[in-house]
């Protein structure tokens, strides 16, 4: 076990407030969680040694910076500062039927709710969803009432500075019918740690609109993720844009919860130089009828190395479950790392299912076609590759948002260098 | 429709039966005592038998692999008995007019007469009996070709230099946990030697059956094709039906010299145990190939036998320009539980792999693919291509798939596509509005999924492998 | 006619007020036909009639459940037979939509339908050859390359390709009773001839048909001896040839009862 682990659980077990009950649950937990290693199936080909090396302490130094801006991008802006909660951030007023509460001091009755709802979407996390189970403290919870639709998304931002340890926990609720669209911003590339868990309980018809930046690069760790919950023909259009750093990790889990809900995740992820960037995407599909299409790629250059864990998992009755995951890897150079695992396990019949994974070189036709326009090699491989990526921000429902990362992306891959 | 296909599924397992005949047999129990009575059983040279000690060192050391998706109690190493052979083999019959007639009704009532005359013209069989070699036919015919074929307890002693410069090269001892026990305690398989730029003149086969009570099978089969050779070879496994679970850990080493082909086939009948998962065979099994430049391994098999399957036939493609094949039908009914599927190790350039596999599953089996590709940085210019389809007959039943894919070369190329599927109910309307049986129409549908990998057989065996889907899924509609 | 009152002389099929649902919705509410031997019926109908229904509840398909009525073939009534052994008793259907069967060849499939269907009349089999004989024969008169007998069933197959293979099955099983549900559909002119030219070289007096057509084109090159419009579950016209003409022209706009807009309910 990891000295910092060790520090981490006796800070946990020092720590005394409402969610006491809930922390000492995940504590117990942690006991039978094993440090992971290169045997732990879920972690396989992605080393903790970064975190074991890094330097942390709990009480950084204050954090100024700011959310990075996005042009015309109107939000309701939620700001996480080494972890802790800015209760500035909020300024603007709400509007009827949403509802965002800083839970360490809202009402013992709110509190005593959210007990109830913590950590309740997903089952069995790994060892740094426990983590971040017994360290985070500053928990925002947003909830928007039945049949409500909020057209200005919330952006949750989390800065994280230098030697700081950032386990942040926002808990979403969607009633009945409600729509809202969330977009969530992971900012610093420094060292230190950010543990970022966000849960979605998405009711009945509700709709959510989610985006996850998880652009924190160099020595920046990253152990975070997303868990949906669906409700019966609730609907989730997500996408996760990705970079790389010395260990960055994002577990996406969805799961259905009620008949005839969709979900469609798309998720991309560009690494240079000697980052890593892992992805473990978990559906469940616990009940019948319900619709996943999922799309995952990565082009990975110089060192860097990529890890993708496809799981879609059909439990015994949920037939006319329709699922598809696809994905597709490009290796730019031949000391990059590929390593993908698309995982079907499927216990029911009546199902249409289906993945595919492919590590490949350029399509040869389209690089033969654009040279035969008179492009040059390197310039119509450049295209070909943004293209692949480019496909997916075409797919991304806001537009605004779309604009601001393609820039990045198409930044961030022109300085790849392609080697082979 | 499910209903009836579940009924279709229901059969009988013909090869069930026991032979009565006198054995001696180890009592159970493992260790150096036991190992080194193997040995001296087989009249052994002394490094041999240091080989199995230090194996037996190795694997104590060693844990049960528990990644697979197979649950199964836990196998007590001591209860077994690691060696048992008819009595009359002891003066080892010179022909088989000498061989014990018992023996040799036996191996007819499973379809393989051991008398030349009558046999399929153009195939030798190496039948192994629990844990000794009974006969291998057409023996001289092949040594006119240069081509050995004997069983391994013999190689031993006749080209001892073939087998240690090959033996354990491909699965090392420490492989994993099964491979290192049967290195401990292997008894017989079957030995193989292509010379240099030769065509096997015939199928080769080798035909294992367990008989006795609580014991184990551990063969172990090594076939080297030199330089430029050509070999194809099969091989078939039964079990008499009881209730106690018996464990079967081989081990199969390929070596394909450059230029060569081998082409390895398995028609697995082990006893699955019966409708509530009693009895059967645990069937641990590790094959793996290497491919020097330009070679070729071809690993087919038809698993329908078993009550636990644990196999990942590989192929090490070391040299440039090799080649690797995968062709796999796994069919898992009542109890069963299967997780196989292969390695694919791309070590050279320009080396190429394929897997197909299908995987049937009905009753309340489960019935997993798990593989690896893999492709080194050196691997350049590298591929694979992996497709796996899953067809689910009824709704207890379980169809997976694990795929791991490293690709460390930018310029190689993996495909992989998964598909799952079922016997629709349009598929079954057409043929019975055709006036086509539902049993007769679910198993023609299942044989056209198997498609693929069927035309991947022999053909003689690929009749069989038909059949024996059709018995398996007999009574599965009505 | 159709005749809803069966004359004396045989019939080949007669079916007396048949009624039949799916999911628990009522399609054929109460269908009179009465085909005799040598008769070809054509059966038009706007989309969403039954008129799929109707061959799907006679070769009795799984999921159409037959609340009322008969159904008698060549003497026999069938709807509490099995699929295959309506199909063993001479009813074949060629199907609207023909399913794939991947790695089914198509020869394997019709050998394995004719030796089923001649084992249940008490007939030898043929062997491979004879069989292999009669399979090429039925493949050229369809006008289908010999290379589809080795194809997997309908696997890759064209729309039109799919169809003239339903009706090489048809020549091959030789029943006494053919279905045929939009056979036409999809077709160029010369595969239109062609199948008209394959289902009347099978023409006979002990052999009946009936064929489901949108398109009065077809019966121009099949002459049918009754054409009848289905509407609704229920045939709500019959007449000669002609009538097929007259609805090309007027289209189904004069069958004034149109269902009851069974939304209406939930709305009140
Ligand atoms: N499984 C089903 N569930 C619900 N409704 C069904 C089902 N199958 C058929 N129907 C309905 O039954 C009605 C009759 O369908 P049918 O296919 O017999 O029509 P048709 O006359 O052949 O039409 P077309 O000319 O378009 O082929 C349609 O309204 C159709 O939607
Ligand atoms: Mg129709």
């Amino acid at each position: 076990m990891s000295v910092w682990l060790e520090n981490a659980i006796a800070r946990a077990n020092s720590t005394s407030d409402w969610l006491s009950p809930i922390r000492s649950v995940s504590l117990a937990a942690l006991k039978d969680t094993p440090w992971p290693t290169r045997k732990t199936e879920a972690w396989r080909y992605t080393s903790l040694k970064s975190l074991e090396r890094a330097t942390l302490s709990p009480s950084p130094s204050v954090n100024q910076d700011t959310p990075e801006q996005i042009d015309g991008f109107e939000s309701f802006n939620l700001v996480f500062r080494n972890g802790e909660f800015d209760l500035d951030s909020l300024t603007q007023p709400l509007p009827a039927g949403l509802m965002i509460s800083y839970l360490p001091t809202a009402s013992e009755e709110m509190k005593q709710a959210s007990l109830d709802e913590f950590s309740q979407i997903k089952p069995g996390r790994h060892l740094f969803g426990l983590i971040n189970d017994v360290l985070a403290q500053h928990v925002v919870r947003i909830e928007v009432a039945e049949g409500v639709s909020i057209s200005q998304a919330i952006r949750i931002t989390s800065l994280i500075g230098l030697n700081s340890e950032s386990h942040t926990r926002v808990f979403v609720k969607l009633n009945k019918g409600a729509s809202l669209t969330v977009s969530e911003h992971y900012q610093g590339n420094v060292e230190s740690l950010n543990t970022g868990f966000v849960e979605y309980d998405i009711c009945a018809e509700a709709k959510l609109e989610h985006y996850r930046f998880a652009l924190q690069t160099d020595k920046a760790i990253s152990l975070g993720g997303c868990h949906f919950k669906l409700g019966e023909r609730a609907d989730l259009n997500s996408t996760l844009v990705g970079f790389g750093s010395d260990l960055s990790r994002v577990d996406t889990d969805i799961i259905y919860d009620g008949e005839f809900a969709t979900a469609k995740l798309n998720a991309f992820y560009l690494l240079d130089g000697k980052e890593l960037f892992d992805l473990h995407a978990t559906v469940e599909h616990a009940v019948p009828n319900c619709t996943t299409l999922e799309n995952v790629r990565g082009i990975v250059a110089d060192r860097a190395k990529a890890v993708f864990n496809g799981r879609i998992h059909i439990h015994r009755h949920a037939q006319k479950t329709l699922a598809e995951l696809n994905n597709r890897n490009l290796l730019l150079s031949d000391k990059a790392e590929i390593n993908t695992k698309p995982e079907l396990e499927i216990y029911a019949d009546d199902v249409r299912c289906a993945h595919g994974a492919t590590v490949a070189e350029i399509d040869k036709h389209a690089l033969y076609y654009l040279e035969s326009r008179g492009i040059s090699r390197s310039k119509a491989q450049v295209m070909l590759n943004f293209g692949f990526i480019n496909e997916l921000i075409d797919q991304m429902p806001n537009q605004v948002l779309a604009e601001w990362i393609r820039p990045q992306i198409r930044n961030r891959f022109a300085e790849m260098e392609v080697t082979r | 429709m499910t209903e009836q296909i579940d009924k279709a599924l229901e059969r009988e397992y013909e090869a069930g039966f026991v032979s009565d005949i006198e054995s001696e047999t180890f009592e159970p129990g493992l260790n150096e005592d036991i190992i080194r009575r193997i040995s001296a059983m087989k009249n052994e040279p002394e490094w041999m038998l240091e080989w199995r000690l230090k194996a037996f060192r190795v694997w104590l050391e060693m844990e049960e692999p528990d990644w697979a998706h197979i649950k199964y109690s836990k196998i007590d190493f001591q209860s077994i008995s690691y060696y048992s052979a008819p009595k009359s083999m002891k003066d080892k019959p010179k022909s088989l007019d000498e061989v014990d007639p018992e023996l040799i009704r036996t191996y007819e009532k499973l379809g393989i007469p051991l008398i030349e005359q009558q046999m399929l013209a153009g195939i030798a069989v190496d039948a192994v009996f629990d844990s000794v070699s009974v006969v291998t036919t057409f023996r001289e015919k092949l040594e006119e070709a240069g081509v050995i074929f004997c069983p391994i307890s013999e190689a031993v002693h006749r080209f001892p230099d073939l087998v240690k410069k090959y033996l354990g090269t491909v699965v090392p001892t420490k492989d994993n946990y099964f491979a290192a026990l049967n290195c401990a305690v292997f008894t017989d398989g079957s030995f193989v030697y292509i010379p240099k730029g030769t065509r096997c003149p015939m199928e080769l086969s080798t035909y294992f059956r367990i008989n006795e009570q609580n014991t184990g099978q551990f063969e172990r089969t090594l076939i080297v094709a030199d330089e430029g050779s050509h070999v194809s070879y099969l091989e078939g496994c039964t079990a008499p039906q009881r209730d106690e679970n018996q464990l079967h850990a081989a081990v199969v080493e390929l070596v394909a010299m450059d230029n060569a082909e081998i082409k390895y086939s398995t028609v697995q009948n082990w006893y699955p145990g019966d409708e509530n998962g009693k009895g059967g065979i645990y069937n641990f099994v590790t094959k793996r190939g290497i491919c020097h430049e330009s070679a070729k391994i071809s690993w087919t098999q038809v698993e329908t036998g078993s009550a636990v399957t644990w196999k990942y036939p590989s192929c090490i493609l070391k040299g440039d320009n090799s080649v690797g094949e995968f062709y796999s039908v796994a069919l898992t009914r009542s109890a069963q539980q299967a997780d196989t599927g292969t390695k694919m190790i791309h070590i050279g350039k320009n080396t190429k792999s394929t897997i197909i596999s299908k995987g049937i599953s009905a009753g309340r089996s489960n019935n997993s693919y798990r593989g690896l590709v893999r492709m080194n940085p050196g691997a350049q210019g590298a591929r694979n291509f992996t497709q796996c389809d899953s067809l689910l007959i009824g709704d207890q039943c379980g169809a997976h798939t694990f795929p791991y894919v490293e690709s460390r070369n930018p310029s190689a190329i993996v495909e992989h596509e998964a598909t799952t599927s079922k016997v629709s109910d349009e598929q079954m309307f057409l043929c019975r509005q055709r006036g086509i049986e539902p049993e007769k129409a679910v198993s023609m549908i299942v044989n056209g999924f198997c498609k693929e990998v069927f035309k991947e057989l022999p053909m003689e065996f690929a009749v069989e492998a038909g059949k024996l889907l059709e018995i398996s899924l007999e009574g599965s509609v009505g | 006619m159709s005749n809803i009152t069966p004359t004396t002389e045989k019939s080949m099929l007669t079916i007396t007020d048949l009624h039949a649902s799916v999911e628990e919705k009522n399609i054929l509410k109460g269908l009179n036909l009465d085909v005799k031997p040598g008769e070809v019926h054509a059966i038009m109908g706007p989309n969403g009639a039954g008129k799929s229904t109707t061959g799907y509840v006679l070769s009795g398909r799984d999921g159409y459940t037959v609340e009322k009525g008969s159904a008698v073939l060549d003497g026999v009534e069938i709807l509490e037979m099995e699929a295959e052994e309506r199909a063993r008793a001479g009813l074949f259907l060629a199907f609207q939509y023909p399913v794939e069967i991947p790695g089914v060849s198509n020869l394997e499939f019709l050998k394995a339908s004719v030796d089923a269907q001649r084992e249940a009349r008490g007939e030898v089999a043929y062997t491979s050859a004879e069989f292999l004989k009669l399979a090429k024969e039925a493949c050229k008169q369809v006008d289908l390359p010999l290379a589809f007998l080795k194809r997997g069933v309908n696997e890759g197959f064209s729309g039109g390709e799919k169809k003239r293979n339903e009706l090489m099955q048809m020549i091959l099983l030789k029943p006494k009773l053919c279905i045929l549900d939009e056979t036409d559909s999809g077709l160029d002119i010369d595969a239109m001839q062609v199948v008209a030219n394959g289902v009347n070289s099978q023409r006979s007096p002990d052999r009946s048909f009936i064929i489901v057509t949108h398109y009065q084109r077809l019966l121009d090159y099949i002459k049918p001896d009754f054409v009848h419009v289905l509407s609704d579950g229920k045939i709500v016209k019959s007449g000669d040839a002609s009538l097929a003409k007259e609805l090309e022209a007027e289209g189904y706009a004069w069958i004034h009862n149109e269902p009851k807009d069974e939304l209406e309910g939930d709305l009140l």
